[in-house]
């Protein structure tokens, strides 16, 4: 299946011609100013940012090449993606970020704990970084893994302001490897971000091209398994909602190139591995929207961390990477050939690649891209769906077989409870009514059930093995895994018709700070009202996801992905004062004010505190 | 902005508050045996506090709003504009020679929730006796479900013939916009005139996409008067209807030229009238624009 070839025969005559005209263009309109390259073919420049001198990361907006094209980046030290940031458990780390723009930036530490003062978000944490100024970071390094590092400062994570963090544990990492490769993951646009934000709130659907259509009513028709009228009836019953089956990803690959460390899938980029080594791929989604779907056919992914944290080794074939997430998988080249690691966007509508070779020069063969997903009744909380719709989704009495890699032992602990709030067999479902969120939210379903045992819209039918929550198992003993003794409940709200997006039902500048109390232990409830799929991401502090198992079994993640209709719970450990950030990492449903501000306080104030000054 | 008081504490109080709040939320040994939170011998973490700043420090930060010098966290509240030309068409009448140019557009400025909003539309005859004709709508507006703005203000209509007289009205106007079940797009606008006349319209449209960018779209009006209005040829009643279908490509999602047909008739008393006063109460045109948005 993979034939060893030069990658170049994957180009065609006219891709060539292309790249050559681009080129020649450069030459002759910017012959003064030099296009910025990454120096490597696929690997990125690595910094120690424990070192004893610190490091120093310069923030640029620069002209880069994405693919064949020239485009307006912001680079860090001259690169896009920035270099990664190598730490060292236990020491020091010491940063300082030059903006050499002039407009001011901030740079964030994607799952990292640190004190407030030091987490990089505008408004929240500091002032920012102020055009032409320069910032210091310094904290302590407590923990190891795999996470990375972003602008929070308006669209700038969109044009390429991010990089990958590996922090080396104190101790010997319980995770082997020969070789490892950092693998960043992203969507990158031509356009500007801002353009991008202004025709998703005016134009409904602006980059959906793959809509339910006249055209395509035939091909839906044989797919879905359904005859023509009932295809017809529930194309009716979605416009009866006003709502859009394939309303899958907001951006798509209608304005975006996806990228591999900055690399476009034809320009193939090539991470090397001799057969039989042990090789660590340390994959981040460094997305601004777009949600992956990666595997690399003919080769199992162990995957040994999640967020940074060691989970019980759990071998798949593919593994759905939301929107700031990162995976830690370890992979074998079973001869001597050449693999591709494809990485199909969760719309299907691009897909971004690299290749696994023993030799550059190499590649294998890119697999046939799948058909787009639509959602189903499921992803309205509805338990009865029509026929050929959601034949994954299980109902309550089949759902305890169902459940692969749950922990028995734990289903057997019934009815154990701490002060009325449960830690294992949380309800599988709650009620909520329709529309209580006001005009800022469509709120279709009427009820949130469990998914965790779910991979996700359009995945798992493929007859391999996917990655589902229910999969990733803490490998323990954890601190801080105390019983909750209060409960929030939190709905995802949003109307994507105007595109307002929110929480409750309220954006951001609406809103009062979310108080939790410096030392308790606190559970959140995620309802998903919506229709999609949204990364929620808590700085500062872990949220201990639950999925199923016995309590000190549930992972850990500073990123948690929520389905349509999804209930979803994480328990938190309150122990960072201060203030954070806590959104949709969606950048455009952030920016549109999915987004809260929690302030970790000494006790409950009676007074509300807007988040706004 | 910080407390003196506060900057005071010796760090050892600070400890022992920290660690009474920790002992307030841990189950004790007791409780432990008979639930099964799990008991474990690794310490929570220390907390990760500012350079200089004491844990009570921090925690009375936490507790107030941002500085003032901060800038605000995200700009989730901008006031964003927009401005569609829906119609912006040439309308050849199938009974006359000469030509039309109509237009229609919808153009808003504010927020998520609170617009003003301008609906124009017109049309002029290309050939004499060069009539113009048109009504702008300026309206506050509110969403007020998620599909549906409520909107209120006032309406300008003029007409002006190279020969005639130039006449205008105001009147106060009440709409609702909105989409409606089966993503019907609804606009439904009543108008009560200087001279106390009430009418009433009401367009309703709906996009069938065909392919991904080639979209045909359908489209019925209605105007209702309550009263009859000699002065506009209008009887009480259903005074006129029109049906036209728009067939657009997209080349972008805010620019697909068009094909067209429409028809469009005076009805009931309102005909008579026309008829009376040497009208054709009947068109059917066909119709060629451009339909575009300022993003």
């Amino acid at each position: 299946m993979s034939d060893d070839k030069p990658h170049a025969l994957l180009f065609s005559r006219r891709d060539y011609l292309l790249a050559s005209g681009a080129a020649l263009a450069g030459l002759i309109f910017a012959p003064s100013r030099a296009l910025a390259r990454p120096q490597h073919p696929a690997t990125l420049r690595e910094l120690d940012a424990t070192s004893a001198q610190g490091i120093d990361l310069y923030i640029k907006r620069e002209r880069v090449m994405v693919g064949a094209k020239p485009g307006k980046a912001i680079t860090i030290n001259g690169s896009f993606p920035g270099p990664v940031i190598r730490m060292q458990e236990g020491k020091q780390a010491l940063i300082r970020v030059h903006n050499q723009m002039k407009e001011a930036t901030s740079v964030h530490w994607h799952g990292i704990l640190l004190p407030f003062t030091m987490d990089g978000v505008p408004g929240i944490s500091f002032e920012g970084i102020a055009a032409g100024e320069t910032f210091t970071y310094r904290y302590e390094v407590t923990q190891s893994g795999t996470y990375w590092y972003h602008s929070h400062s308006g669209f700038q994570e969109q044009l390429g302001q991010y990089g990958q963090i590996i922090i080396d544990p104190r101790t010997p990492d319980t995770v082997s490897h020969d070789v490892e490769h950092s693998l960043v993951l992203s969507d990158w646009t031509f356009e500007q971000p801002e353009d991008i934000f202004q025709k998703l709130k005016k134009i409904e659907g602006y980059f959906n091209f793959q809509r339910p259509t006249l055209a395509n009513f035939g091909a839906q028709v044989r797919r879905s398994e359904m005859s023509a009228g009932e295809v017809l009836r529930m194309r009716a019953r979605w416009n009866r909602m006003r709502m859009d089956p394939t309303d899958i990803a907001d951006v798509t690959g209608a304005t975006y190139a996806y990228l591999i460390n900055g690399r476009t899938a034809q320009e193939n980029p090539t991470f090397l591995a001799s057969m039989g080594q042990r090789v660590r791929l340390r994959l981040v989604n460094a997305s601004a929207m777009t949600y992956f779907d990666v595997r690399i056919p003919g080769v199992p992914m162990l995957v040994v961390q999640a967020d940074g944290q060691d989970v019980e080794p759990v071998e798949v074939d593919e593994l759905r990477i939301a929107v700031a997430e990162t995976y830690d998988v370890i992979v074998t080249l079973p001869d001597d050939a050449a693999r591709t690691i494809f990485a199909e966007t969760m719309d299907r509508s691009g897909f971004a690649r690299a290749t696994l070779a023993p030799r550059q020069g190499m590649a294998s063969s890119i697999p046939a891209r799948r058909a787009r997903p639509m959602l189903g009744m499921a992803d309205m909380g509805m338990m009865h769906d029509m026929k050929g719709m959601d034949h994954k989704q299980m109902k309550p009495a089949d759902m305890k077989g169902g459940m692969e890699g749950m922990d028995h032992g734990a289903m057997s602990h019934e009815g154990s409870k701490h002060e009325g709030i449960p830690l294992t067999n949380l309800p599988e479902r709650r009620e909520h009514g329709p529309g209580e969120h006001g005009p800022a939210s469509i709120t279709m379903a009427e009820s949130a059930y469990r998914r965790f045992m779910e991979p996700g819209i359009g995945l798992g039918d493929d007859g391999w093995r996917v990655l589902t929550y229910a999969k990733l198992r803490a490998r323990g003993p954890l601190p801080g895994r105390r019983a909750p003794t209060r409960e929030i409940d939190m709905h995802l709200t949003g109307n994507m018709q105007k595109y307002i997006w929110g929480f409750d039902g309220k954006k951001w500048s609406e809103s009062d700070m979310l108080q939790l109390v410096y030392g308790e232990r606190v559970r959140i409830n995620f309802f998903n009202d919506t229709m999609m799929t949204h990364p929620i991401h808590l700085h500062g502090m872990w949220m201990d996801l639950y999925a199923g198992h016995s309590y000190d079994k549930n992972p850990r993640k500073h990123t948690v992905s929520v389905q349509p209709a999804e209930l979803l719970s994480v328990d938190i450990t309150v122990d960072a004062p201060g203030q954070w950030a806590f959104h949709c990492h969606l950048l455009y449903h952030m920016e549109a004010g999915m987004f809260r501000t929690v302030a970790v306080v000494k006790s409950l104030s009676e007074e509300a505190v807007h988040a706004e000054h | 902005m910080q407390n003196i008081k506060l900057l005071l504490l010796p760090p050892l109080l600070c400890m022992l508050h920290a660690s009474d709040a920790l002992a307030q939320h841990h189950p004790t040994p007791d409780e432990d045996q008979h639930e099964e939170a799990p008991q474990h011998t690794q310490k929570e973490r220390e907390p990760s506090l500012p350079e200089g700043m004491t844990l009570e420090q921090t925690l009375a930060l936490a507790a107030k709003p941002p500085p003032e010098h901060f800038p605000q966290a995200l700009h989730d509240d901008m006031v964003l504009g927009f401005f569609l030309w829906d119609q912006l068409e040439y309308r050849a009448p199938m009974a006359a020679q000469a030509g039309m140019l109509g237009w229609e557009g919808n153009a808003w400025l504010g927020g998520d929730f609170n617009r003003v909003v301008l609906k124009p539309q017109g049309e002029v005859e290309l050939s004499e006796p060069r009539a113009l004709e048109t009504e702008n709508d300026l309206l506050y507006s509110r969403l007020i479900a998620p599909f549906w703005s409520a909107q209120a203000g006032v309406q300008y209509a003029n007409s002006w013939a190279l020969e005639g007289a130039y006449e205008d009205r105001w009147s106060a106007a009440l709409a609702i916009q909105g989409i409606a079940p089966g993503k019907f797009e609804v606009d439904a606008s009543v108008y009560l005139s200087q001279a106390l006349a009430l009418t009433g319209e009401l367009e309703v449209e709906y996009d069938w996409r065909l392919t991904q960018r080639l979209v045909l779209q359908p489209r019925v009006e209605l105007a209702l008067a309550i009263q009859d209005i000699p002065e506009r040829q209008i009887g009480a009643g259903i005074s006129d209807i029109s049906a036209g279908l728009r067939l657009r490509y997209e080349l972008k999602r805010e620019l697909a030229p068009y094909l067209g047909v429409q028809y469009q008739a005076r009805t009931f008393e309102s005909a008579d009238r026309t008829r009376a006063a040497g009208g054709d109460p009947r068109q059917f045109m066909a119709l060629a624009g451009l339909r575009f948005a300022f993003l």
